[in-house]
């Protein structure tokens, strides 16, 4: 195919990439070294309501002749990132400042000047402790249960791929809500463990409830290791087996030596897909714990973006997010980048 | 596909609705497509069914119930084009926010135009220098929820101040032995635990800012005190109290499993149904109890109300009469028992005690300062950390004044 | 050589577990669903309970559910007719052209698979207000079929990549244009992997709910984006007719599931494991 044509063909594609994707990170940056205000002014009003008319000072917007809100906006170098890093020491010491001053009434300071927390390290922290319990569990089920699925019968073997796909294809945000219902105080799950004595509150310690997330993890993963290795190995070359099998080669062998080197090339690309996916876990953060003893990062720029409603710290957040996934994908898109100039 | 999208819903909702079309908004003259968002609690289903209901060829009425409502309402009422939402449900802390920034429409023209035709009382109305901004149409209150029938058979009083809570609490747990947390209270992270921190600050005498400024000064003494406040409560919570809302509350409380606490008076009138409550007519409400012997009363007064925004692309008269059928003298004595309502017309049941209890002990309106959420916002994040012991109260309440400042500095509120 | 009956058996149970782990919240939320709020969040857990429709009712009735139906299925068919036409046409060319620049964008894409979601909706807050493109069916669906295209072109490539180069070079010999050969004689060879990719365009599309629930309003809301309101239900007939919603948003993908089961394992055996 020649260049031409090759662009004409990919044109769409690629233009709705870059649309919709390259100019947003671009500007994603561009927002991140920005900060807009409204500009306020302090006055004195009369409110009255439901409960009684008060004279109150506070502070108001101030407005253009026509009531349009002022706002005004700068360029504030790295001060978003600073403060997503918990590097913002000015913040923290000008919290300070007037509490030292009044230190003979209230009490003492003895605490000492506390860091501002860190954000974006303790939900990258959690983001990659996720992806670290996870992917051995998603890789080794999927490929247990792919062999041990090739032992069923040809009808039965249609009834558990449809069942075992389940965890797979619900969406997310549901299949979060059903195993919070499952593992809440009074649920289905805790009532059978107190069956045998044991009392579980799975909110109520930081370990439990990431262990409830990862539990969460690799059941909703595990179906696409399967379904994958299972694919693969109905490709599994039947004469090499054969042959290996007249050779005496014992099943362990077999399956050392002939099915593992087979389908090796799906479970990196399982590893390189449940990577990228586990990078991103967000429902069940936001479903599970709203954010209790745990963030990840995706969940970070959510949460700064809709509850703190500051768009330019969230895109700080979003940088270092998409900082956080390249470094992740160093190694895998070296490797790609060796097989596909292999294969051209 | 848009049209063809609508004219299915015309439809079907005409189908739905086809009785009730001339009994609400039958005589609003014009047509309108209104969007309105709000919190979803049960007195706003109810509205928002009577809303809809307008429904008909040419008006299309939509209200959206959300748990992200005031993040939504901020950010439409704040668009640089037209608001996407042609009003919202808000209570006290959005009205500040939204009306510090100027992003609310003036209605007293309108109030004046309709006031008899939908008996709009003075006591709804809210007003900024003599300016309708908001029609409020229900209060409400944290109050004592408590089992009277466990209180009664053990002979314990319902406690009045925090420190009495906690001695009934410890009599209940090693008396009652069908409840093994006598206390739930929503303490999850986020708005939940914050409002309790607000709450309980001002029962123990401070203030959340420093008189008449935007500087934070709920990290002193009385802050610390209503920390530790909240962490002696913890023994007798369940273990998961760190991650429970109100919903989790109010279940503790319907299964039986719970003996007290303070909850939202929008809660009360659910104790007493059947499909939802093992505890139907066991449940009384008291105000809420005072953060220490001393101290003064731990709740603050909500209203909620309806407000417009700047910024609406529409036909204000139509979005007004149509929120004010929703607000009618109907819809309170239709759903009398599911809220605290404002108008004259309401009459009080058992489940509105408590929150009148609440006013007369002297409870403060829940404060209007419009950097106020940026504060309760950054305390709900790092409660947690304070409640369960990883951080200091002190350090954890530094911590959360210098997020504070810094938020407060980004919207201008604050200078340097 | 076959398995000893008793390694048999242990595959059997072992499996049989994975089944009932898989299938077990699905169906506890649906044995809730049928139930009043006080029996469904019962504690002690109760194992029976009076049957009731109620939930299911509120939810598709009252509360009108079947608007966030509809808005689901024009998303979904939306995004999925689009992420395939656009993305078998960028396929088609990635599987023949034998470029560097190929190479480079394949590669690109791979980095924008990997690309958490959230990362890019401050700026669709931002660009959507500004052009007044925010809350329509149109943003949505082609930020889904943006988002989609990553994993649709490197999975149809490897599919095109089965199809032998002569049989397009055969068609164009006969007069065709480049475009004719594709359309007439390639696509034509291409449904299972079409099939197969549109599968997984569509639980794409489908189960979305960061971006869907942040970039719509009330009537535009998708069926997971509407579901949200029950995860901090102010009241337990909204958390009830969100256990009804999760079993009604469930069931469309099961029966999915049933009918395309064998599509989806032959497909992946034929296109991605190959390629």
């Amino acid at each position: 195919m020649k260049l031409p044509s090759f662009l004409r063909f990919v044109g769409p594609s690629v233009g709705l990439m870059v649309a919709l994707m390259a100019v947003p990170l671009a500007m994603t940056f561009y927002l991140s070294l920005r900060q807009c205000a409204l500009e306020m002014e302090t006055v004195t009003v009369t409110q009255s309501g439901p409960f009684g008319q008060q004279e109150v000072t506070t502070q108001r917007t101030k407005t253009t002749a026509d009531g349009v809100p002022i706002s005004q906006c700068s360029f504030v170098g790295l001060q978003h990132y600073k403060r997503v890093l918990g590097l913002d020491r000015a913040g923290a010491d000008d919290a300070l400042a007037p509490a030292t001053t009044e230190a003979t009434t209230s009490a003492p300071v003895g605490v000492g000047a506390s860091k501002p927390a860190n954000e974006f390290f303790s939900a990258l922290r959690f983001t990659l402790s996720y992806i670290a319990a996870t992917t051995p569990f998603v890789v080794g089920i999927g490929l247990l249960l792919a062999l041990g699925a090739q032992q069923l019968s040809t009808a039965w073997r249609a009834i558990f791929i449809t069942a075992a796909l389940l965890p797979f294809i619900v969406t997310p945000v549901v299949a979060a809500l059903s195993i919070k219902w499952l593992f809440r105080d009074n649920g289905l799950i805790p009532y059978l463990f107190s069956h045998f004595g044991v009392q579980v509150f799975w909110m109520a310690e930081a370990w439990s409830a990431q262990l409830l997330i990862v539990l969460y993890g690799v059941w909703h993963s595990v179906p696409f290791a399967f379904i994958v290795l299972f694919a693969g190995l109905q490709s599994v070359p039947q004469d090499s087996l054969e042959a290996a099998t007249i050779d005496g080669a014992s099943r362990m062998q077999r399956f050392r030596y002939v099915t593992l080197p087979h389908i090796m090339p799906l479970v990196i690309f399982i590893l390189l897909i449940h990577v990228m996916d586990a990078y991103r876990v967000f429902e069940p953060i936001i479903v599970l714990t709203q954010g209790t003893f745990t963030t990840s990062v995706q969940y970070l720029t959510y949460y700064i973006l809709l509850q703190e409603s500051n768009p330019y710290k969230a895109s700080a957040a979003s940088v270092l997010t998409i900082a956080g996934v390249a470094v992740l994908l160093i190694p895998l898109l070296l490797k790609t980048y060796r097989e596909q100039r292999g294969l051209n | 596909m848009r049209s063809m999208s609508t004219a299915v819903f015309m439809g079907v909702c005409l189908s739905v609705f086809a009785q009730s079309v001339h009994a609400k908004c039958g005589d609003i003259v014009g047509k309108g497509d209104i969007n309105i968002i709000g919190n979803s609690f049960p007195a706003l289903q109810y509205i928002s069914k009577e809303l809809e209901s307008c429904n008909r060829a040419g008006l299309k009425v939509a209200v959206k119930m959300t748990p992200e409502a005031r993040v939504e309402t901020e950010r439409a009422f704040g668009s640089t084009g037209p608001s996407p939402f042609s009003a919202a449900v808000v209570s006290m802390g959005t009205f500040t926010n939204l009306n510090a920034r100027g992003q609310l429409q003036p209605m007293t023209d309108l109030v004046n135009k309709y006031r008899t035709k939908y008996k709009i009382e003075d006591s709804m109305l809210v007003r900024v220098n003599g300016e309708v901004m908001a029609i409020a149409f229900m209060q409400n209150a944290q109050n004592l929820f408590y089992r009277k029938d466990i209180f009664e058979k053990h002979g314990i009083k319902a406690p009045t101040t925090y420190p009495e809570m906690l001695i009934a609490a410890s009599q209940i747990k090693a008396k009652e032995r069908s409840i093994d947390f006598p206390i739930a209270q929503p303490f999850g992270k986020g708005f939940d635990s914050a409002t309790e921190f607000v709450n309980l600050l001002s029962g123990h005498g401070g203030r959340m800012f420093k008189l008449g400024s935007a500087e934070p000064d709920f990290n002193g003494d009385a802050g610390v005190k209503a920390i530790e406040t909240m962490r002696a409560m913890l023994p007798f919570m369940t273990p998961n109290a760190l991650a429970s809302n109100s919903d989790d509350v109010m279940n503790q409380f319907q299964q039986g499993k719970a003996a007290m606490g303070v909850l939202w008076a929008s809660r009360a009138e659910r104790m007493d149904d059947a499909a939802a409550s093992k505890v139907v007519g066991k449940i009384d409400f008291a105000a809420a109890p005072k953060a220490s012997a001393s101290g003064k009363i731990a709740a603050h007064l909500w209203w909620d109300g309806v407000v417009m925004p700047r910024n609406l692309g529409q036909d204000r008269d139509i979005v007004f009469q149509v929120l004010m059928e929703g607000l009618d003298e109907e819809t309170t004595r239709a759903a009398n028992n599911t809220a605290i309502w404002i108008r004259s017309t309401y009459k009080p049941t058992r489940f509105g005690a408590g929150v009148a209890a609440s006013i007369k002990a002297g409870a403060p309106v829940w404060p209007s300062e419009p950097f106020f959420s940026l504060a309760h916002g950054e305390l709900g994040k790092i409660l947690p950390d304070a409640l369960s012991g990883k951080l200091s109260p002190k350090a954890a309440l530094d911590v959360a004044a210098a997020a504070y400042r810094s938020a407060a500095r980004d919207q201008g509120f604050l200078k340097k | 050589m076959p398995l000893s009956r008793f390694a048999q058996r242990i595959i059997y149970v072992a499996l049989a577990l994975w089944l009932v782990i898989a299938s077990l919240p699905v169906i506890w939320t649906a044995v809730i669903s049928l139930r009043d709020y006080v029996d469904a969040f019962a504690n002690p857990v109760k194992w029976s309970a009076p049957v009731t429709f109620e939930n299911y009712r509120a939810l598709w009735i009252d509360r009108e559910f079947y608007r966030n139906f509809f808005n689901t299925m024009v998303v979904t068919i939306g995004t999925v007719s689009i992420s395939l036409c656009v993305g078998c046409l960028a396929a088609y060319a990635l599987a023949r052209y034998r470029g560097s620049l190929g190479f480079w964008l394949l590669l690109v894409a791979l980095v924008f698979r990997a690309l958490p979601h959230s990362t890019l909706l401050p700026s669709f807050f931002t660009l959507f207000d500004a052009l007044g493109i925010r809350n329509t069916y149109f943003s949505l669906i082609f930020v889904l079929v943006a988002i989609n295209q990553p994993f649709t072109i490197w999975m149809l490539r490897s599919f095109f990549m089965n199809i032998p180069a002569e049989l397009d070079e055969a068609a164009m010999v006969d007069g065709c244009s480049r475009f004719q050969a594709f359309r007439r004689v390639i696509i034509p060879v291409m449904w299972p992997g079409i099939v197969t990719t549109g599968l997984f365009s569509f639980l794409l599309a489908y189960n979305d709910f960061l971006l869907s629930s942040a970039l719509t309003n009330a009537e535009k809301m998708t069926m997971p984006a509407a579901i949200a309101n029950s995860i901090s239900a102010e009241s337990e007939a909204l958390l009830m007719q969100g256990v009804a919603g999760a079993v009604s948003i469930t069931l469309p993908l099961i029966i999915l599931v049933v009918i395309f089961q064998r599509q989806i394992v032959s497909g992946l055996t034929q296109g991605a494991v190959k390629g």
